[in-house]
């Protein structure tokens, strides 16, 4: 029981690693209020879904309605994930980037969120509604056994290497001229469209890498828990990762890392610890948990906007001193 | 045909439900330079207000009047102690919205262990019918249309043809200048957050009735629609939400005729899509949601 407690810990961990350091990457360095993020995430998740499970003929699986069903084995449907990320994003940063002002496009981002989530809890042919997925086949089952203690390790070495990769895409493109392109657009558009740097193709971009990244997060958390529906994506989970980017330093993937310890598997892990005291009505401790990452949102913008770990600055061989 | 009047009959209503909150929103959006997208939120607990006011026996309409005076109570502080420090501070407009969100989230998960998740419906919610041919709409709709109308005249009134108006605008257009020219701008700011608030927490009860029941996750819902109306007409601009609202009741109410009425939100969502696409500045607007070119 131990060991599924510590995997399960490490797991969600490592998704959420992956999640911050791609909303780090539009929000922290690019400047993108990306308050859909969690659409992409589940993107990735039922199209991880649907690539690995049996069409919904199956028996075992005819309770449920969906498209697809194509029993690819392994790592494609988790590469199918970030592609389906991906391929969402450009349709919304094609609507959404291009012409708004910056405070519209995180409107209407969170209103594209909310909207998504209604359309596919009460649209039940496509991925079977409100009840969601179910009986998502997990990474390699045919070949190992599942219920045995080394099928967690084996996951939380999938994991770590997902986390690797992105950890390494993340570094490269912050470290980059692309990188620094990205951060003037951020600080100062104008300036950056003045010099020749196309804002719109360059937010598109980060977009698309973004989605793709949050894809791939959805696709390793539901070969984990196996089933994905439209309460598990609330414009709430959004929220909870911008906290941790916040909280952890924007700009800086090793505040992303930070943030993403700290807030979603920290607050996780004490409203689990809280609920078990029994205080109050039942909804009373995660309810409180939410005031708390509001307050935690507020507190830091209010007295310590650049995070835990502030962004470095950057000084480029012959740049006069500021 | 006459499913085609009815549904115009069913559109009035809608149109008044998201004239009254969308009026507000985008008041506070053009005169304070606030996208509060907690709104929905305070909306929602002005709704749960009337519904305990209403429960203890006394009349809807006067359930309504203490919702309003609710609404203007709670949004006034928000305003004062979170928002208008954090402007002060320098905080951009992109900063503005996250702060609105985190407290939007902390307003509805404060109210959620003293409400909890069911869903709740005013006593007085069914009526009699009144028809007019094919038209049939409740009593309580035809109140909800009049009440609407009645409020956006007071606001045309206000906004033309008073002192406090004129501050209103002027507050709106410049704030450096007004402020020159000797209007206090904070106690202006400070009284349009207590007349939207007020309006919110009307528009809460008011869409609350309009939807039979409600629980604590119709927020995100209402804010949807007052936001899309705001938009659709150009953001800041009063009349506009007016517009934007007629736009979306009319539009949703018989695309749910011809449709299905599950996707009321998504086909108002699609306008604003629309909108957002071909004009972003709004119908209205000049400027509005287009990208400020420096």
């Amino acid at each position: 029981m131990n060991t599924y407690y510590a995997a399960n810990l490490l797991i969600f961990a490592g998704v959420d690693i992956i999640a911050c350091l791609a909303l780090n990457l539009q929000f922290g360095v690019s400047g993108i209020v990306n308050f859909s993020f969690i659409i992409f995430q589940a993107a990735g998740a039922y199209a991880a879904a649907i690539l690995s499970m049996p069409p919904d003929s199956n028996p075992d699986y005819s309770f449920q309605v969906y498209f697809g069903g194509y029993q690819l084995p392994f790592p494609l449907p988790w590469i199918g994930g970030a592609f389906a990320g991906a391929l969402l994003s450009i349709p919304v940063g094609l609507v959404v980037l291009r012409r708004l002002r910056t405070d519209y496009q995180a409107i209407a981002l969170l209103v594209t969120s909310i909207i998504a989530n209604t359309v596919i809890n009460n649209a039940r042919p496509w991925l079977n509604g409100a009840a969601g997925l179910a009986l998502v086949p997990q990474p390699l089952q045919d070949h190992v056994d599942t219920s045995a203690d080394t099928y967690q390790y084996l996951y939380i070495g999938l994991t770590a290497v997902c986390v690797a990769i992105v950890w390494f895409v993340a570094a490269r493109i912050v470290s980059s001229p692309f990188g620094r392109s990205l951060r003037a657009m951020r600080d100062h558009e104008l300036a950056a469209t003045a010099l020749g740097k196309n804002p719109v193709a360059l937010k598109t971009t980060m977009f698309i890498v973004g989605g793709a990244i949050a894809g791939l997060s959805g696709a390793v958390l539901v070969g984990f828990l196996q089933v994905w529906a439209p309460s598990t994506w609330l414009y709430p989970e959004t929220i909870i990762l911008f906290a941790a980017v916040i909280v952890g330093g924007r700009g800086n993937n090793v505040g992303a890392i930070l943030g993403a310890l700290l807030v979603p598997v920290g607050f996780e892990e004490v409203t689990r610890l809280l609920t078990r005291l029994n205080i109050g009505p039942p909804n009373l401790i995660p309810a409180l948990e939410w005031v708390l990452i509001g307050l935690f949102i507020l507190g830091f913008m209010w007295f310590r906007p650049e995070g835990v770990r502030p962004e470095p600055r950057r000084v480029y061989e012959g740049a006069p001193d500021a | 045909m006459s499913l085609y009047v009815a549904a115009f009959g069913f559109g009035l209503v809608s149109t008044s439900v998201i004239a009254l909150a969308a009026v507000g929103f985008t008041m506070q959006f053009g005169i304070t330079n606030m996208i509060n997208l907690a709104y929905g939120e305070v909306m929602i607990a002005s709704a749960y207000v009337a519904y305990y006011i209403d429960s203890a026996g006394l009349s809807i309409w006067l359930a309504m009047i203490g919702a309003a005076l609710f609404g203007a109570v709670f949004s006034f502080p928000i305003n004062r102690f979170i928002y208008a420090p954090f402007q002060r501070r320098g905080t951009a407009l992109l900063g503005m919205v996250i702060v609105s969100l985190a407290v939007s989230l902390m307003i509805s998960n404060l109210m959620l262990p003293i409400v909890g998740y069911f869903s709740v419906s005013y006593r007085e919610r069914f009526s009699s019918l009144l028809r007019l041919g094919p038209l049939a709409l409740t009593v309580n709709q035809i109140a909800i249309i009049f009440l609407a109308l009645a409020v956006m005249l007071a606001i045309h009134a206000l906004l033309r043809y008073t002192r406090l108006g004129k501050a209103m605008r002027a507050t709106a257009a410049n704030p450096t200048l007004a402020r020159s020219c000797g209007i206090p701008t904070q106690r202006v700011i400070d009284v349009v957050w207590l007349i939207t608030g007020a309006l919110c927490g009307l528009a809460g009860v008011v869409a609350a009735l309009d939807s039979d029941s409600f629980t604590i996750a119709s927020g995100a819902g209402f804010l949807i629609t007052a936001l899309a109306a705001a938009v659709l007409g150009g953001a800041g601009q009063p009349y506009g939400a007016m517009l934007g609202a007629v736009v979306i009741g009319m539009v949703t109410e018989l695309s749910a005729a011809a449709w299905s009425p599950d996707y009321k939100e998504v086909v108002a969502f699609a306008i604003l899509v629309l909108v957002m696409v071909l004009r972003p500045q709004g119908l209205l607007a000049k400027r509005g949601a287009l990208a400020a070119a420096g």
